[in-house]
């Protein structure tokens, strides 16, 4: 047990001061909700209501028939997976060097990949435009994935060296001496051990294109627009339409949390690791 | 690990060139236009402009009330979630959440929740007797509080982040030192000044370094709830590095106020990194 841990009637205490904090923390994102179910009109009513008077599916609908809406949500899902995908092809063989053969060139790499994670996005998205005009994939999904992939790039090869690191060489060695070729040994036997850091490394990439905007704003404009741009333009475009605005952040953000909640014990390894070992 | 290089090198460090490069011309915003050598006047006008200026001292504002304020909530969580022991599992998990949410949704919701005449905060806090009337702060069209208000989605969207960070090096820490110290009387706030924070200092810092330079690269919460306004209060620079290129139409300008801003993260990102890469950190 930890010394820190807390025994005794202060502990109803501390529980009252967690309760009170989590409902703080919570309510943003309940009231969000519960506005969804209002009808438009008692969304913005003067003063507001915490609870919905008659639960209403309307700002769900309103909100899913606008146009170009489903057009963004298909755009988010295509552009995130194609982007993890990149991610996850580049990353694993880098990491995979680098903690196998550690070779000083390796520890630069790593280090310069994390510099890049400190570079104002505007300073890469700007030029990142003239680029994609000049490979022609302005406004396509595969063009803002690549645009994508360099923020998720870092971060996956950092995680994957991360839980390369924690497999022991031996396991490796052993394939090779039972014939496996190298690249055998990293497909057969190191991947599977590693699989559960490759489903976190794949969220946290999946969730940097998902919940991008900057570079979606640049590098698109109607056919690859992603669901961010279009929520920040739904109210210029629609008119002051909070209800609906609610209702599409709702579609957006609560499939993302239940998934990362289903793997949370996961997740909290790849947002601490490198922060507490490093 | 050639492929992740070339990609690297071809999607950030080119288009950074192409940046830093740019910063040297006066382009025209129209594309195929001429563009003229003009060497460090865009350099001159920037740090001769007042926006820029103002501009950077807001940027650093924004990212130390950011910073400040998730490290104090973030430390008392996760001290809070030590004293209670293992059965605060469910609910540390419960407390991540805001993590996965968009920026974006962040800062509309905010900017919801905060709005003057209808939002919910000030109708909550009227209602509870702390305010005269529901439109008494004017959360988001008060230039001299705005600053602030655009910060909050910030902080509630990562002080968890802290506290899992913080939480996990809790954990770490010998038990024995707090016994010790337990023993020869110490009490609460000594350990947790004494002990804890310079035991937990590497992770600190890690933590806040991270989170600097995510704050300090702030756009989409800010553009969404004030797009930089009530009177320029909330433009920090990257909302008016993408003005000048965007609407401004001066990519030469943006380009050099860019580089500035990006040599000035570089520097304070490398001098953390050494910081941290102390001798004896230095086997991973």
């Amino acid at each position: 047990m930890n010394p820190l841990e807390t025994r005794g009637p202060a502990r109803i205490l501390l529980w009252t001061a967690l309760a009170l904090a989590l409902l703080l923390y919570g309510f943003p994102f309940l009231h969000l909700l519960l506005t969804s179910f209002k009808t438009p009109l008692e969304a913005i009513a003067v003063p507001p209501n915490v609870l919905p008077s008659v639960w209403t599916l309307e700002n769900y609908v309103s909100a899913l028939t606008r146009q170009g809406v489903d057009a963004a949500l298909i755009n988010s899902v295509v552009t995130a997976l194609i982007s993890t995908a990149l991610s996850l092809v580049f990353a694993v063989p880098a990491a995979y060097a680098i903690t196998r053969f550690r070779t000083p060139s390796g520890r630069v790499f790593i280090l310069a990949a994390l510099v890049t994670r400190m570079v104002p996005t505007i300073a890469v998205g700007a030029p990142l435009v003239e680029v994609m005009r000049n490979l022609g994939l302005t406004d396509t999904s595969f063009g803002l994935a690549l645009a994508h992939t360099t923020i998720s790039l870092p971060l996956s090869i950092w995680l994957m060296a991360s839980f390369f690191e924690a497999v022991p060489d031996e396991l490796s060695e052993a394939a090779q001496v039972d014939g496996c070729s190298r690249l055998q040994a990293m497909t057969r036997v190191v991947l599977p051990v590693v699989s559960g850091g490759l489903a976190v490394t794949a969220i946290f990439a999946f969730l940097a294109s998902w919940n991008e905007f900057l570079f979606s704003l640049l590098l698109t404009s109607v056919r690859a627009q992603t669901t961010p741009v279009v929520i920040a333009n739904f109210q210029s475009q629609f008119g002051l339409d909070w209800g609906g605005m609610t209702a599409l952040a709702a579609v957006y953000s609560v499939p993302v949390i239940i998934l990362t909640l289903f793997l949370q014990r996961h997740i909290v390894a790849g947002l601490t690791m490198g922060a507490v070992k490093g | 690990m050639l492929p992740a290089a070339l990609f690297l090198a071809a999607f950030v460090l080119w288009p950074l060139a192409r940046f830093v490069y740019d910063s040297f011309f006066e382009i025209s915003p129209f594309a195929g236009s001429a563009r003229t050598f003009v060497g460090f006047d865009n350099y001159v006008a920037a740090f001769t402009s007042e926006a820029f200026t103002s501009a950077s001292v807001r940027t650093l504002v924004y990212t130390l009330f950011v910073v400040a304020m998730e490290f104090v909530l973030g430390l008392a969580v996760a001290l809070l979630f030590t004293a209670l022991g293992r059965r605060s599992t469910v609910f540390r998990t419960l407390f991540m959440y805001p993590l996965m949410i968009a920026p974006v949704v962040a800062g509309l919701l905010w900017r919801f929740l905060l709005i003057d005449n209808f939002g919910i905060v000030n109708e909550l806090l009227f209602r509870a007797g702390l305010l005269a009337s529901p439109d008494q702060i004017q959360w988001l069209s008060n230039p001299n509080l705005a600053l602030f208000s655009v910060a909050i989605p910030d902080i509630w969207l990562t002080t968890s982040f802290i506290t899992l960070v913080l939480f996990a090096g809790l954990q770490n820490i010998p038990g024995e030192v707090i016994e010790a110290a337990r023993i020869d009387g110490a009490r609460y706030p000594r350990i947790l000044l004494s002990i804890i924070i310079p035991l937990l200092r590497p992770v600190i810092a890690v933590a806040l370094i991270v989170r600097g330079i995510d704050a300090a690269r702030a756009f989409d919460v800010i553009l969404i709830q004030t797009d930089g306004g009530p009177q320029g209060s909330t433009t920090t620079l990257s909302l008016l590095i993408y003005r000048t290129m965007t609407r401004f139409g001066e990519p030469g300008l943006a380009s050099a106020m860019g580089t500035v801003y990006l040599l000035a993260m570089l520097a304070v990102s490398i001098v953390a990194i050494l910081l941290i890469w102390r001798p004896g950190a230095g086997e991973r």
